[in-house]
This record gives structure tokens, sequence and C-alpha cells, in this order.
């Protein structure tokens, strides 16, 4: 019961922090000072466009009257359309949020192996020169900017050892190969990205582990190293690296802006990028409150798993 | 004198390895910064400096773009630029946070209740988005305006210093010289500034280091993406994003800024891993 | 020693420091006959932990055995391949920690952490039942399923134990198993261990920095110093005739529990591992020493039957330990009440109250002790009465008027009157601050007069509590945990307060160290006549300061009155077990007069130590909340019995003095 009010409680406190993002949000896009039909509009803004426009978008409203009507819409499902196409903002998200979900799931298949196989070696091989050469690797990598890891792949895998397509352009008619060839480069970054974050995390959580009263109780006790490692170390090294996963998650929203860009490939991130050049409000409120609301969510999941993963709590 | 020399000597010795190269790249990354302008071989919009796209030189030693630009000039101009606004926009951001975190952290009640929440929130909104957008809001007239720059990365550090800086005040605030320092009555301030404040100090460097070691990759994104300084200027991030349209010609072009950026922040890196360790703290290296 | 179960020869081993090798056990040889105990002691940081480790071959990334060899029964531990040391961990030699809450995987029930063990080495794993039964742990399905967390420490410790005996080894090594614990655990499990020595006849090895313990348990005992054995003897001979200074010293510090009033020598000093001298390591703490010690290596020297010790001056120095100190006077008068709580109840959140309605008064100059095991409210009282937490009920007043009960809303004057000191220094004294800079707050804040010459109160408070003047220039690390407390007191002192509360002062230091802080507060009590509220669990230490001791059991005061008093039948039931409890050295453990400690509720009708009481009357404890009884000599106990039925149970299982 105490679980279940404990996990009741994440999600409400997840609740009123999304509603406080969409507070945030709104007020930084149309309540700080400026006027937002002349930034939409830019410098080729006239008197009777500007009007026009302000009417359109009913900013002569109050400030308060037009979040509410915004957030109503949003719970309704209707974050009504885009200023520049005039398509539902949905109709518009759809497709891209799709395509930036396959991008994470195939980055995610790649993420766990690139941080699970160099985290065990290193922590097996702990303070020898894999362990040293290993950590100079991640943290050489860690240092790159994600663009910057982007173009240096781009540059090996289509000038150098051209194999995969620079411009990962997709769209409905993609097949699944062509699908899979388009996001190799960008999922590769991604998961790259994710990884050397949470090797370094995995190898010295591994090794706090090892060196527990109850690992060395376990060896004291004359059980052979491979049970030692694999039953009584690495599962409680995890549960720490669940919140570097959540972390990693909530990471991959902001990275896909740059990356999707560098690649050109038609996801949720790129979608950002253009909609603020084409100062698309609506499109671009919807796409931030969707990227706060996965970052949330990775959270809360996190924090629930922590909270059912831990015997202390569920008493078994 | 000798023997002071001496003694700093001893002490850089005892430093860890991660601590002496991060700080001898770094040394290296400000001589630059400071005196390049003075020795750059041609000035960051100068053009004519070579034939366009004509790669690697002795007169070009990181080739020429396709403006006829210097790209070694270019990035040694850049240097100071980077440097400035990421130091300044961290210590802005430090500033701001370190104060809220703690003073909410100690404070308790419903004014800490009220900046976590908010802090909150605004840590969720992944950090790059946050920065777009705020950049959007300034609006038309403020765009590729430095100070813009600074303010955005203080205002997307502020908020994780901030969470960092009262779990810390949480943590100081229940050791017993607190505990006795209230039973003495003093002033919540003079509890932060004597009892709370020098106890954090050590996290709070850990903290800005490694937060300074992220700024210029921020700015570098921004400017990647077009949000961030305008052309000419010769920001690491804008040069590789232009650079990066001649990619096939002429990919050299990329490596020089992307070598200066790459090597700054592996050096404030290892300084951090090794300041870290000093400290006796723990530190995680990354963005998240 | 021919026939050995285990010998040990010139063990030296090296723990690695950042990139340097620090030697920290240095040429350790002793031996193990079949069947024999044997202990091993020393000060923290001594080596003691790490030899002991080294009996089960164990080996750490960070760890090098410099030479040596460790072997059993003929075979070699040191170089064995890992899995032929698999089959003789917990096999033949087994191992319970110092910590069991660490040492039991957090994620797996404890039934199976015991199986798993048996299942290694081809065992029935039908036995867990049997084993928990063993140890005294309940033998049923329900209780083995449940997970570390979900047990008591002492019930942890005995899980460890049923697993170390899990495949009936030859030897058992403990590292410190008793030290986490509570005194009544620590006197069941130290029951426990003896008992089951007696029925299963192994061996072990038994690592202590309590050598009262050891006295209890042990065959023979060897004494360790800055990871060099300095002497080691039958145990009945080390403390009749200890021949090193160290152990001389050791024996000295012990305080004694018995009515003589014998308090503990410090022994002076500190061990500073970075500056030892290439010969003694002990030469720089040593009353004997001569400037020829540092540079001359001590090998052990046979002088008697069993009997080595590592200093070339054993015959020209005294057997005896450092002689007993003269007794303390204490003048009772009826001293005007300082501080008088009455009826304080106090809970945390909407739990049961963790203090309820404890009344108590202090007079000027007096020593009122509180004892009890942890969890019994004990810092709690001191927590609200200093004002940190409001009491759900009841009143405290200082000097007859009434506190608030948060100090933010105290005056000054009150908030100066009464001072806390805590059991932690090193918690207590901010770190980044120095010395002299702490000492001087009080003086700004409540002599905002004095403040312009605080430098020399500084000094004052200092020399008040023996350190040097130039203490004030330092920061607190780099003082000893001794040195850190005495400024934790000085600082109270500042203040000029009327009641110092003492928190568990002294628990956190060194038994060694322990007596050096506790004749301070004596000549503090005796010099300045300030009313000292001392809150301790160890019963030998309280004897030695306390005008009067109240016993408080979950809460509650079971039993209060005059120190003799105390200490002379009739006893409160709880107050018995926890004299029985109190370790003596040379005396073998008794069954405690105190039944399973069970996850019991408090008993909000009864009587709160109904479920634990061996001397229960029956229903009438558990349903009726029993009558506050008192002596003619002011002694007042909270039971069902009558008080000649006390005094006769406690005369039939005496607490006895030793030989």
């Amino acid at each position: 019961m105490a679980i279940l009010r404990m996990i009741i409680g994440r999600i409400a406190l997840a609740g009123l922090t999304l509603l406080l993002v969409s507070l945030i949000v709104f007020s930084m896009l149309e309540v700080l000072p400026g006027d937002v039909a002349s930034r939409i509009l830019g410098r080729d803004a006239t008197p009777e466009t500007l009007a026009l426009l302000r009417t359109e978008l009913g900013l002569n409203d109050p400030a308060v009257l037009r979040y509410l009507h915004w957030i109503g819409g949003l719970l309704t499902g209707d974050p009504g359309k885009s200023l520049v196409s005039q398509r539902p903002v949905t109709d518009i998200l759809g497709p891209r949020i799709f395509n930036t979900l396959m991008l994470s799931a195939y980055a995610f298949v790649l993420y766990l192996p690139l941080t699970l196989i160099p985290a065990l070696v290193q922590a097996i091989r702990r303070d020898r020169a894999t362990d040293h050469v290993l950590s100079v690797i991640t943290l050489v990598l860690l240092s790159l900017p994600d663009f910057l890891l982007a173009t240096i792949l781009l540059m090996v895998f289509v000038i150098y050892l051209p194999v995969l397509p620079a411009i990962s352009l997709v769209d409905a008619s993609s097949g699944f190969w062509e699908y899979l060839r388009a996001m190799t480069l960008p999922a590769l970054t991604l998961a790259i990205v994710m990884a050397v974050y949470a090797v370094r995390m995995l190898r010295d959580n591994l090794i706090e582990v090892l060196d527990s009263d109850y690992v060395r109780m376990a060896e004291l006790k004359g059980l052979p190293a491979r049970r030692v490692l694999l039953r009584h170390a690495l599962p409680n090294a995890l549960v720490p690296t669940l919140n570097v996963t959540a972390l990693n998650l909530a990471y991959l929203v902001g990275g896909v802006v740059v990356v999707e860009k560098v690649f050109s490939y038609p996801g949720f991130g790129s979608l950002l990028v253009d909609s603020l050049q084409l100062r698309d409000l609506p499109v671009i409120e919807a796409t931030v409150m969707i990227a706060a609301l996965v970052y949330i969510l990775a959270n809360l999941v996190a924090d629930v798993a922590a909270i059912l993963l831990n015997p202390r709590l569920t008493g078994g | 004198m000798a023997g002071g020399q001496g003694r700093a000597g001893v002490i850089w010795r005892q430093m860890p390895l991660s601590f002496r190269i991060g700080a001898v790249i770094l040394a290296l990354h400000l001589v630059v910064a400071v005196t390049g302008p003075f020795w750059a071989p041609y000035g960051y919009s100068q053009m004519g400096a070579g034939r366009p796209l004509s790669g690697i030189s002795w007169q070009n030693l990181m080739g020429v773009d396709q403006l006829g630009r210097d790209v070694f000039s270019r990035v040694v101009h850049g240097s100071h630029i980077v440097i400035l606004m990421s130091l300044s926009g961290t210590l802005l951001g430090l500033l701001v946070g370190a104060t809220v975190g703690l003073f909410s952290g100690y404070v308790g009640g419903w004014v800490d209740v009220v900046i976590q929440r908010l802090t909150e929130a605004l840590i969720s909104i992944p950090f790059l988005v946050l920065a777009l957008i705020a950049i959007s809001a300034a609006g038309v007239e403020a765009a590729g305006n430095p100070v813009l720059v600074v303010l955005v990365v203080a205002l997307v550090y502020a908020p994780r210093i901030a969470r960092m800086a009262r779990a810390t005040a949480i943590d100081i605030a229940t050791r017993d010289h607190v505990t006795v320092a209230r039973l003495r009555g003093e002033s919540a301030w003079s509890v932060m500034w004597r009892e709370l404040l020098p106890n954090a100090s050590g996290v709070l460097l850990v903290e800005f280091a490694l937060r300074a070691g992220y700024a210029p990759v921020l700015i570098g994104s921004l400017g990647f993406l077009g949000f961030g300084l305008r052309p000419p200027s010769p920001e690491w991030g804008l040069m590789i994003s232009e650079n990066r349209a001649m990619l096939i010609v002429s990919p050299v072009l990329v490596l020089g800024p992307g070598l200066m950026l790459a090597s700054l922040v592996v050096g404030l890196n290892l300084f951090t891993e090794g300041l870290a360790r000093v400290l006796g703290r723990t530190v995680r290296l990354g963005t998240r | 020693m021919t026939g050995a179960l285990m010998t040990v020869e010139g063990l030296s081993l090296a723990y690695r420091q950042g990139p340097n090798w620090q030697r920290v056990v240095e040429d350790v040889s002793f031996a193990i006959a079949p069947g024999e105990v044997l202990g091993l002691v020393g000060e923290s940081g001594c080596g003691k932990s790490t030899v002991a480790l080294q009996l089960l071959g164990y080996r750490h990334p960070a760890l090098r055995v410099l030479a040596g060899r460790v072997t059993l029964q003929g075979q070699t531990l040191t170089g064995l391949p890992r899995a032929d040391l698999d089959r003789l961990r917990g096999r033949r030699i087994s191992f319970v920690p110092q910590n069991p809450t660490t040492a039991l995987n957090p994620g797996i029930r404890i039934g199976a952490q015991i199986e798993e063990m048996l299942a290694a080495h081809a065992m029935p794993r039908a036995d867990t039942a049997a084993l928990f039964d063993l140890v005294g742990l309940p033998p049923d399905a329900g209780f083995r399923r449940r997970y570390p967390h979900q047990l008591s420490g002492g019930q942890q410790q005995r899980v460890c134990i049923a697993m170390a005996l899990a495949c009936h080894p030859d030897l058992v090594v403990l590292d410190e198993p008793t030290t986490g614990l509570d005194v009544t655990t620590q006197a069941q499990i130290v029951t426990l261990l003896a008992d089951l020595r007696l029925r299963l006849g192994m061996s072990m090895v038994y690592v202590t920095h309590d050598l009262t313990l050891l006295s209890q348990i042990a065959d023979r005992v060897g004494v360790m110093y800055a990871g060099r054995m300095v002497e080691i003897a039958p145990t009945a001979t080390l403390f009749r005739a200890p021949r090193h200074p160290y152990t001389q010293g050791l024996i000295a510090s012990i305080p004694g529990a018995d009515g003589d009033g014998a308090k503990g020598q410090p022994l002076p000093g500190l061990l500073r591992r970075e500056d030892l001298p290439p010969g003694c390591p002990f030469q720089p703490r040593c009353h004997h020493a001569q400037p020829a010690c540092a540079s001359a290596v001590q090998p052990m020297h046979n002088i008697g039957p069993d009997h080595a010790v590592a200093c070339w001056r054993w015959d020209s120095l005294p057997p005896q330990p450092a002689t007993a100190p003269t007794p303390d006077q204490r003048d009772t008068g009826n001293p005007a009440v300082v501080l008088a709580v009455q009826g304080l109840t106090v809970a945390y959140g909407h739990a049961a109250p963790v203090v309820r309605e404890v009344s108590l008064t202090l007079g000027a100059g007096e020593t009122l002790a509180l004892v009890g095991e942890s969890g019994s409210g004990k810092s709690t009282i001191a927590r609200a009465i200093s004002g940190l937490i409001a009491p759900a009920a009841g009143s405290i007043a200082l000097r007859g008027a009434a506190l608030a009960p948060l100090v933010r809303a105290r005056n000054p004057e009150q908030r100066r009157l009464v001072q806390l000191v805590f059991q932690n220094p090193d918690a207590s004294l901010n770190p980044r601050a120095r010395i002299g800079s702490i000492l001087r707050r009080p003086v700004d804040c409540f002599f905002p007069t004095d403040s312009p010459h605080s430098e020399g109160l500084v000094v004052q408070a200092l020399d008040a509590v023996r350190l040097e003047a130039s203490y004030a220039g330092r920061y607190a690390d780099q003082l000893s945990g001794g040195e850190r407390q005495r400024v934790a007191i000085a600082r109270a002192l500042l203040a000029r307060p009327d009641i110092l509360l003492c928190d568990e002062v002294l628990s956190a230091l060194d038994v060694s160290v322990q007596a050096s802080v506790l004749d301070l507060l004596q000549r503090l009590k005796h010099d300045s006549g300030i009313a000292m509220l001392f809150i301790s669990h160890d019963l030998a230490v309280v004897r030695l300061v306390a005008d009067r001791i109240a016993v408080l059991f979950r809460g509650e005061v079971m039993e209060t009155g005059p120190t003799a008093q105390v200490f002379a039948p009739p006893h409160h039931p709880y107050t018995h077990a926890l004299l029985q409890s109190v370790p003596r050295p040379l005396q073998r453990p008794q069954p405690v007069a105190s039944r399973q400690t069970g996850p019991s509720q408090p008993n909000i009708n009864g009587c709160a130590y109904a479920a634990r009481c061996a001397w229960k009357v029956g229903a009438i404890c558990d349903t009726t909340r029993p009558p506050w009884q008192e002596t003619p000599q002011g002694l007042g106990l909270r039971c069902h019995l009558p008080l000649s039925d006390l005094t006769t149970l406690a005369e039939r299982t005496p607490v006895e003095n030793p030989a």
C-alpha cells in the first residue's frame, strides 16, 4: 500500500512538473516582452499584416485566457494548426514522431552491447592496460560534441569508406532496408554518445560492488568467480545504471535535434529546428511539450522501477 | 623564490595525471586565446588568404574555406570568443544556481518546494531545446548577440547547478556542526555563509569545472544549428557547420575547428576529473 | 608448533596507495592448534583484519603479499589457484564479517544465501533449517525467505555465523563480529560463539579491538601494533603479566565496571603510520623508550611457555599493568535544581512515541547519566532539551522557567545555558574552519563585549581541555579523534553553560582515547561545578562519572537512583540484564538474563520490557502498566514484582566481580 501511495505520488509530481513546463514554455514564447506577431513575421512585417496576424492568433485576448485555450487544446489532443502550412499540427507531428521512434529504437539496440561489453571488460581488468586504454577512449568520445561525432562518422563511412548514404532521407514509401540503411549513421552516433556516458558509470558501479563486503563474503564462501560476478555483483551494479539509462533516454530527446539535422533525417528533432526557423509557434510549442513529456516519463519509469526493484521497499 | 618554485613543483607532481594533462591542454588553449589575435597570420574575415578549398599547405595550416579565408587564423581568433563566452555563462549560472540551491536546501519548507518544482520543470526541457526556444523568444533583434548566448548558457545551467547545490545543502545541514550553529541561534544567512558555503565549495568547484567543460559544446551546437553567433564570426561550431557544406570537396576544413573544440573539452574534462579526485569527490562527466 | 591446523610464517603485506605500495603488515607469524581460539587485538589500522583475510587466501587488486606464507595442514594458500581456494573457502575455513548489514547481499533472501554456499560445496540443502536453529534463529521457511534488511543487526550476524558453520569448517575467522552491535546483542553473540565452540570444537581466530572481550573467549591472544605482532601469549598470562609496553598500556586503558572505581589510563599519543621509526614502531609512544629502540628492529623473544614478546627490554620492565588511580570522591547534598523535565513525550511524525512520560531533574553541579541500548530514546531526550525537536507533551524548565519547545523560540540566554556535545566530533566541527574561529563563535554570539579579546579566551579554553594554544591555527582533520572531542567540549564551555548535555561523547573514540576524555570530563565537573546529562550505553563508564543514573528502555524510565543504589540490588529486570552483559576481563560469558530479542511492538498498555523480561510475572505485565516503587535509599523503579522479590532474584544470579 505504501508503495502504491509512493508511486501515485511520483505520478502526481510528474504531472505537476509537466504543467509547470507548459507555463514556462508558454510564457517564454508568448508572454515575454516583444510582440509575438512581429516575432513571427520578422523584419518583413508591415502594420497591416501584423494587425491581421494578431486577430488571427487571438493576441488581443489576455494572456491567461490564451494559455487556458492552448492548454485545453493540448489536453483534448488538438494543438492547433501550423501557421506556415495551415495543416493540423497532429498531422505534421505524426510521421515525424514515428521516424524518431524508429531511430531511437535502433540506437537503443546498438547502445546495450556498446555499454555492457566495455564496462564488464574494464571492471574485470581493472587498473590494467586494457582498462586504461578503454578509459581514455571513452573520455575522448565523451568530449566530442554530438554534431562533431556525427560529422566524423559521416566522413569515415560516406567519404573514405562509402558504404552508407550521407543524407538519410526517408518517407512513407521507403522499404525496411532503405530505412535501416538510412538510419544506421544517426543511430550509431546516438548510441555511441549514450554508451560512453553509461560505460564509465557502469564500470565504476561494478568496481564499487566488486569491492563491497557482500561480494567479498560471496568469494570467501567459496563461490566460483563467475557466479560471484554474475549473481552477486552485476544485478546490484545494474540498478544504479537504470537511472543512467533514463538520463540517456532523456538525452535522446535533445540529441535527436542535432543528429537528425546533421543527417537531414525527417524526424521530430529536425522538425523542431525547422519550425523554429520558420517561427511556426503551434508546432514549436507542441514539439517542446512532447520533448518534456518524454523526459519526465523516462525519469518517472526509472523512479518507479527503482522502487519496485528495491527489496527494502517492496518487502519481498 | 627557488624554494617556492620547488614547493610548487612538488605539489604539481603530487597531482593526478589527468589533472596535469588537462591543465597543460587548458594552458595552451588560454595562451592561444589571449595572444592569438596578435600573431594569427590573417584576420578572421580576411578573404584572399589562399585559393578557396585548396587544402593544407605551409601558408594555410588548416586549409582555406570556400570564401578564401584562412581556417587556422579563424580558429585562433575564435578561441577567446568560445572561452570567454563559456566561462562567463557558466559563472553566471553558478552564481544564480548556487545561491538559489543552497538557500532553498537550507531553509526548506514551502520556499524549497516551490523552487524545487521550478528547477525540476526547467530541467525537464532538454537543455538544447530550452536554449533554442530561449533564443527564439529573445526575438530577431537579439539574434547573434554574444550576450544572449551567455545568458542562455546561464539559463540552462542555473537549474542544474541549483539542484546539485540544494542536495549538498541538505546533506551538510544535517551535520552536527550546523546543528551547533543553530543551537547558538545564528541566522540563516550566517549559517549559509560560515557553515554551508565553505563545505559546499568543493562540490561547487567541481560542478563549475564540469559545466564549463560542456559550455563550448552547447555554444558550438547553437552555432552549428544557426542559432548562435552569426557569420562571419569565427565561433567553432558555426565554422564546422559552414565548412561541412564542403565536406565532399575538402573534408579537412572541419578538422581544424573540430580538433580545437574537442581538445578544449578533453582538457576541461581531464582537469575536472583530476580536480574532483584531489578534492575527494566523484564526478560524472557528461552532459546529462 | 607441531600438529598446527594453520600456520602463518613471516607474512608481509602492502596496500596500493595511488602509485605507491604502503607496507601494512610486517613479518607476522603465528600458528593455530586444532580446537584453539586465538584472539588478535590492536587499535584500528594495525593490520589485524588484513592478516585475518589472508587466512582465507583473500586477494584484491590493491593488495600484494610481499613475503611469507599461510599454510593449512601443509597446503600453502598463498598463490593457490582460485579454483582450489574455492574448495577450501567456506568448506574448511570460513569467515564471519565485521558488519553483517553490508556483508549480506541486499537483493538475495537469507535462506538462498546459505543454500548457494551449501550447493557450491555439495552439501545437502536441507541443512539450512538446522543451521538456523543452531544459531538461535527461527528455523521456519517464512523466516528463511526474508531479505537481510528485514532482520535486526543481531539476527543478521547470526545468519553470517550460520553461514560460516554451514559446511562444518575446521577454522572460523571472525573479523570484529560484534563491533557494530548493541551491548546486549553483543553479549548474546559472544555467548553464542562460546557455546558453539564447546559444541562443535572448531578453531577460531577472533579479531577485535576489544581486549576485554577476548579475555572471555580466547585461549591465546596476539597483540598487533602498526602491522607487527608485538606480543603473543595465553590469555591468562597476557592479562596477569603483560610484557610489551603496548600491551600493558592497552590493559591499563580498560575501564573497570567493578566497584573499585578504577578508570582507564589513556595510552599516550597516537598511531601515526606516516612517521614510524625503522625499529620498534611503538617507540614514539612508549614510556620506556630509549633512542636505540627507534633503529633496532625488534624480533620476537620466546620468554615462557607459548609467550613471545617483541621488546628487547622485556625483562628489565615491570611485568604489571599500570596501577589504577585513586577513586573519585563525590559530595552528595541537595543541590538546587537547574533542569526539570516533566512528563516528556516525544514522537517523530505520527509513529508511536520514542520517549514516553519521562521526568528527570538535574541539580547544580550534578551528573545524571541516561543509560540504555540504542533506540531507547536517550539521544531524543537530549535533542528535546536542547530544542531540536518539539515534544508532543510535557515540559522542560531551566532554573524554574519553562523553555520554549524549539530552539529558535528561546532567548539567547537560554540557548547559552544549555550546551550539547555530540557523539561524533568529526561531524560536529566544521571541517573548513580553523579551530580558533570555531571556538570564537560562541564568544561572538553570547558575549559580544568579549569579542575583542576572544583570542585570550580561546587560548584559555584550549588550555582547560589540555590542548596547546597552537591548535587554534589548525583544522579539525589535523587533530586526532580525542583532540577533536576536546575541542567540541571547549566550544561548549566557552558559552559558560549551566548544563552540558553529553550525547555518547566517548563511543566514537578508540578505547585508549576514551580514558583521556573521561578524565577531562571528571576534572571539569570538579573544577567548574557544571551540571551534566551524560548519555551512554556503557555502564562501566557511567559508573565512573555519574552521581545518579536513569535507566531507559524503549523511551521509558525503568529505574532511577543514586549510582551506588542502581548498581546494588534490588534491580529492575532490565538493569540486571544490562549489568550482566557488561564485559569484564577474564570472565567467561554467561547466559544473559534476557530472552531472544523479538521484533515486538512497543507495549502501550503493559510494561515496555515485558516481551524480553526474564522475570516476567504473567499476563499482568502485558496488560497493566507496572507501579513506580521506591526504596528508602532513593532508588525508584517500575515493576510488578515487589522490591524484596527483585532483591532475591538479583542475588540468585549475582553480577560477579572478577577474581
